[in-house]
């Protein structure tokens, strides 16, 4: 379980434009070195808000990170 | 001797875009009509010349990240900030447009603070963090054109567990009734969040509310019973969706055992939209 992990990827990811930006152009690349179960990195790669949420995710992170959020 | 002069608690999000967007005409015209309301209230507020406003509200994971998160924090300093989010979407976007600074009422932040850690509360302290929608969607909407009195924002965890206990939030409200009373000045206390919204914070939930928690809320609020309020578990309050009540439970622990009059109930389906205003003695 890592879900402080998850929830600072996902503060990261609306907070910090460029790592934004790196992620929408190819996610498993950015996640490289982050400390994720195979769990976790799946739903980051398919962006799979839903799930995120179910591994810990902040929903108000989730619902909120530019081109990415929404509910 | 210093007064609490006026205190209220309302929903925050009092933008009709994120309405419009999300729920449709209805929300939109529902939000519209609690804004009117907020304003009208801001009216009385603004009459009563406070000379501080205690803002009550929660952090979206705005400002504190994972890394550390306050059971309550009271922010100090100056002067404050509104949030900045680049590409805003949903309701960050209710801080389009407002002013970048606000000032702070640094004397009653600091006796809050200072009194608050003398008397058994390890409240947190900071000196940069920015508001967000929670504080300045209410404010903006209460003032107005008029210049926005000098603030005291405190954070209260609703989201991020383990929350601070309802009795808790109450007590912490009682100690700023208590520095309100021993100071000199005119204090306005506003509480904002909910009603229920959210359930369980789960993203399959998003869209549903919990009416009848919400009433048994609302009813015992304009009843002064405070005690069943204080009651309430965390269990309660995130199965419901109700997880910022805890900010009107630092409200009600501030105005303690006045009864509460409703000036605004919406149900909209996606939450319910409240708003509230205590009678005090």
């Amino acid at each position: 379980m890592s879900r402080y992990e998850v929830n600072v990827l996902l503060y990261r990811l609306k907070k910090d434009p460029v790592f934004r930006a790196r992620f929408r152009d190819d996610a498993a690349a950015t996640l490289t070195a982050a400390e994720l179960t195979d769990e976790e990195r799946e739903a980051f790669v398919r962006w799979d808000p839903r799930r995120l949420n179910e591994l810990g995710g902040s929903l108000h992170l989730l619902i909120s990170i530019p081109g990415l959020g929404g509910h | 001797m210093g007064t609490i002069v006026y205190a209220a608690a309302m929903s925050h999000v009092l933008y009709p875009d994120y309405y419009g967007k999300n729920v449709g005409p209805h929300g939109r015209r529902m939000v519209e009509e609690l804004i009117a309301v907020v304003r009208d209230m801001g009216c009385d507020m603004l009459a009563a010349k406070p000379d501080a406003l205690v803002v009550i509200a929660d952090d979206h994971l705005n400002v504190f990240s994972f890394d550390a998160i306050p059971a309550m924090c009271v922010r100090i300093g100056r002067s404050v900030q509104r949030m900045v989010q680049d590409d805003a979407i949903e309701f960050d976007q209710a801080l389009d447009g407002l002013p970048q600074r606000y000032p702070l009422h640094e004397d009653l932040a600091n006796r809050v603070l200072e009194q608050g850690l003398e008397s058994g509360f390890d409240f947190a302290a900071s000196w940069s963090a920015p508001l967000d929608h929670a504080f300045l969607s209410p404010v903006s909407t209460l003032c107005g054109p008029a210049p926005v009195p000098p603030l005291v924002p405190f954070w209260v965890n609703c989201f991020v567990a383990p929350q601070p206990p309802a009795r808790r939030c109450f007590a912490a409200g009682r100690h700023i009734a208590r520095v309100v009373a021993e100071g000199p000045w005119r204090v306005a206390v506003i509480a904002t969040g909910g009603l229920s919204h959210f359930p369980g914070l789960s993203l399959a939930r998003v869209g549903t509310s919990d009416v009848p928690f919400d009433r048994r809320l609302v009813s015992l609020m304009e009843a002064g019973n405070h005690e069943p309020l204080c009651a309430l578990t965390m269990k309660d309050l995130d199965e419901s969706g109700s997880h910022e009540f805890l900010n009107w439970m630092v409200l009600i622990g501030a105005v303690s055992p006045a009864r509460a009059r409703v000036r605004f109930f919406g149900e909209m389906g996606r939450i319910d939209l409240a708003a509230l205003e205590w009678a005090l003695a």
